[in-house]
């Protein structure tokens, strides 16, 4: 089961955010999304100390499993998924080239630097990202 | 590190799209002969707005490249140079400038290109300060941009370029700034 999907750039904002399976917990939104960072960030920051320029790829709870991409240029990708789902890091790295990269960097019109918070706003990116998720093993 | 390079002709055989040279020539051509009218043969002006639309593009160009290539992250500053001469000129431009000239810190290099796709059939125009431009500074702009995106401030600017001169190399050099540090979050109010 797949519960949401966030990405946040390299200053810190998260720029998208979508929910599948919404689980009651979340209500305040905002509030988890920083959460999320600061734990997102805590442990690839622990994990670059204990070894050389590693970042950590999952971590699991006997609820959900928070699987993590980042890019070199410190775009980070989290997926929520419940703790039955296999590794999604590939699946997120195929979101971020085949996705985020084709649709939205390529894309003139489609701003990369969002000072105000706006966020991707693509619907080219909106629609190939729910048919990616919904494709992927363990959706629902 | 013929990795990096069998990386760069790698993408450039299988992953890129590829057009005309001659119509980004005729192109990036046509982007200067209008900046030179625009700014009135404001040398200075044009050479920063170049650079500004490079930075721009680099921005973004850099995400393709990582896409691409899946490359990681580089150790150190002679890898970055690598990374831009045989995976970045190659996979854009299918060009391969060499690395020359390291400063004793590793922290500065020069681009020398011994072929410039944008400047084919360039002549400069017979104005005494036309030699204040610098043609394809755009590069200059793109180099700063992508690395920037990978947490390497640097400058870059050229130092001669064969448009010119025909008896200097082109020549870009590239110095490192600072690598940046990540960006934290604000604190809680």
């Amino acid at each position: 089961m797949i519960y949401s999907f966030w990405m946040y750039d390299r200053h810190c904002e998260c720029i998208y955010s979508r929910d599948w399976h919404r689980s009651a917990a979340h209500e305040d939104k905002e509030d988890l999304q920083k959460l999320i960072y600061g734990s997102v960030f805590s442990l690839r920051n622990i994990t670059r100390k204990l070894s050389d320029d590693d970042a950590f790829l999952s971590f699991q709870t006997s609820k959900y499993k928070l699987h993590f991409f980042e890019s070199p240029s410190n775009l980070k990708l989290v997926l929520i998924t419940d703790p039955m789902m296999s590794d999604a890091c590939n699946a997120l790295r195929q979101i971020y080239a085949g996705l985020y990269v084709e649709y939205v960097v390529k894309n003139p019109l489609s701003p990369i630097e969002h000072p105000r918070g706006t966020g991707v706003d693509n619907d080219l990116f909106n629609m190939g990202l729910d048919s990616f998720v919904r494709s992927l093993q363990g959706f629902a | 590190m013929s990795k990096v390079r069998s990386v760069g002709e790698e993408v450039w055989k299988h992953k890129t799209d590829k057009i005309n040279s001659e119509l980004l020539t005729l192109t990036y051509g046509s982007i200067v002969a209008q900046l030179v009218a625009d700014f009135d043969h404001d040398y200075a002006k044009v050479n920063k707005q170049l650079d500004k639309m490079g930075y721009n593009i680099g921005l973004r160009l850099i995400e393709e490249l990582l896409a691409k290539t899946g490359l990681p992250r580089c150790q150190n500053f002679r890898d970055t140079a690598e990374a831009v001469a045989k995976v970045g000129f190659k996979m854009f431009m299918n060009i391969t400038p060499t690395i020359s000239n390291w400063s004793v810190d590793s922290k500065q290099f020069s681009l020398v290109f011994t072929e410039n796709p944008l400047a084919e059939f360039v002549e400069l125009p017979d104005k005494p300060n036309a030699r204040d431009l610098w043609y394809s500074n755009i590069y200059a702009g793109v180099i700063r941009g992508a690395l920037e995106m990978v947490q390497l401030q640097v400058e870059a600017e050229f130092v001669s370029d064969a448009v010119q001169d025909p008896s200097l190399p082109t020549e870009i050099r590239v110095r490192l700034v600072k690598v940046l540090e990540d960006e934290i979050p604000p604190g809680e109010d």
